[in-house]
């Protein structure tokens, strides 16, 4: 008798050192990576993931690692969310990125979830996709090839996602890093969303990033959460603001193009109708604190 | 299929054989009778089963067991040392941070890794630190009060 809830289905699970010994579990029909579990574990218990095998990664040391190379900061799939957002790269680097973060769960839910898992677990209102997305953010999918050797190919994040909670990662694959290009001189990147509550999930978020040179936007990223059956990017705005010169007025004359990039849906958290009349709000709120950093204000 | 584990439980090793779906929690009550850690929404919302894994604060009910082992556990019947209380339950009842109790052990864990990590943090820091422990009787403001006041009688302490 238990005093608490049980989880009623059964599986195998297995405990690799390396990630060799991980991929090779997974190649087994039914296997699936357990990192964090704040997803997995939840949707075991109320049977939405029947797993028959779990491949536990986070007892493989080399995957919790977080460190900088070839221009890049390389987020192993073990990272935990809190480790990655008190990351002094992070922190100097990429605050954009530990803000989107800070706002997941409490803090028991970041001691234990990793990002590689939030990009893995692809829920169109996740937070850390948008702001991904417009650091150009890269995914390192690992296989055993033929010879049973490693073998690594580095997809961009936008064409990781293929549907609401769905990914292209294919049965043996994972992934193993999470490669964030070091941002530019002259940058600033910022992140914003509205939930009703702050444990909620979101009912829209977004992200931008502003390369500039003098008072003009050279380049603009924007991408947006819980509006598209994934995380997207607004090609129709970013091209607006591209070569314009940055004012508060275009931002307005602008800001409602985002409707071009969205298709919102209603659902318990929200109407479509809400979601794409604020989405214009909170991308001019999000461009403005980019182009400000860029500035390097605040 | 059973897997052998060992489980360091509040400075005491558990040589355990564990099911791969059991639940860390499930583990704590029902089978140490560490009843303690509390089952609140089972989903990972609420907080009641926090317990510190290698001193950091998580959901024990988020947990498969067989993910703890060799791992250091310390669930509320840790935190008393030679039969006086932590300073932060302690501080608990005398700030009259406890009413129903629920949610108790849990946040007192939650507040025990922000001290541990940061002896002296602000009123900020303390709600984001308990951000997600949910009291539905206090309101808060005593459990804010009780950290504070723990967070003193240590510093104080570490003078003497």
């Amino acid at each position: 008798m238990s005093s608490s809830r049980v989880i009623s289905l059964d599986f195998q699970c297995s405990t690799p050192r390396s990630l060799t010994e991980a991929l090779q579990a997974l190649n087994q029909e039914g296997a699936q990576v357990l990192a964090g579990g704040t997803d997995l574990v939840n949707n075991i218990k109320i049977n939405i993931a029947e797993p028959r095998h779990l491949v536990y990664i986070l007892g493989i040391d080399d995957l919790n690692l977080i460190s900088v190379k070839g221009g890049c900061l390389v987020i192993g799939a073990g990272a935990r969310l809190s480790d990655i957002e008190h990351n002094r790269q992070v922190v100097s680097r990429f605050p954009a990125l530990g803000e989107a973060i800070n706002v997941i769960g409490g803090t028991q839910i970041r001691n234990m979830a990793t990002l590689a898992g939030n990009i893995c677990n692809a829920s169109p209102g996740a937070d850390t996709p948008p702001i991904l997305l417009v650091l150009e953010t890269e995914v390192d999918i690992c296989q055993l090839d033929g010879g049973g050797d490693i073998s690594h190919s580095r997809l961009p994040l936008g064409g990781f996602f293929s549907g609401p909670k769905k990914t292209v990662l294919k049965q043996g694959q994972m992934v193993g890093a999470v490669i964030l290009p070091l941002p530019r001189a002259h940058s600033g990147a910022a992140f914003r969303r509205l939930a009703r509550v702050s444990l909620d999930i979101a009912k829209i978020n977004c992200a931008a990033y502003i390369e500039r040179e003098a008072d003009r936007i050279r380049l603009a990223r924007i991408a947006l959460g819980s509006v598209a059956p994934t995380p997207v990017r607004a090609p129709t705005i970013e091209s607006a603001l591209e070569g314009q010169k940055y004012s508060e007025r275009l931002l307005f004359q602008v800001a409602d193009l985002v409707g071009e990039d969205i298709t919102p849906i209603d659902d318990v958290r929200s109407t479509a109708e809400y979601r794409r009349q604020i989405a214009s709000l909170l991308v001019r709120e999000t461009v403005e604190e980019a182009w400000r950093r860029s500035r390097g204000q605040g | 299929m059973k897997i052998a584990i060992t489980l360091n439980v509040n400075g005491k090793e558990y040589p355990l054989e564990v099911k791969p779906n059991e639940i860390l929690l499930n583990v704590l009550r029902d089978r140490l009778g560490l009843m303690g850690t509390k089952y609140g929404c089972g989903i990972g919302e609420c907080g009641a089963c926090t317990v510190l894994l290698e001193g950091r604060a998580i959901l024990s009910c988020q947990t498969l067991a067989f993910t703890a082992d060799g791992k250091k556990i310390t669930t509320v019947e840790g935190l008393e040392k030679d039969g006086s209380l932590d300073p932060l339950q302690q501080a608990f009842i005398d700030e009259g941070a406890v009413q129903c109790g629920y949610c108790t052990p849990g946040m007192i864990l939650s507040a025990k890794a922000l001290l541990d990590a940061k002896p002296d943090p602000s009123n900020e820091e303390i709600k984001q630190a308990i951000r997600g422990n949910l009291c539905r009787c206090t309101g808060y403001t005593n459990i804010v009060r009780a950290i504070k006041s723990a967070s003193v009688a240590i510093q104080n302490r570490g003078r003497k």
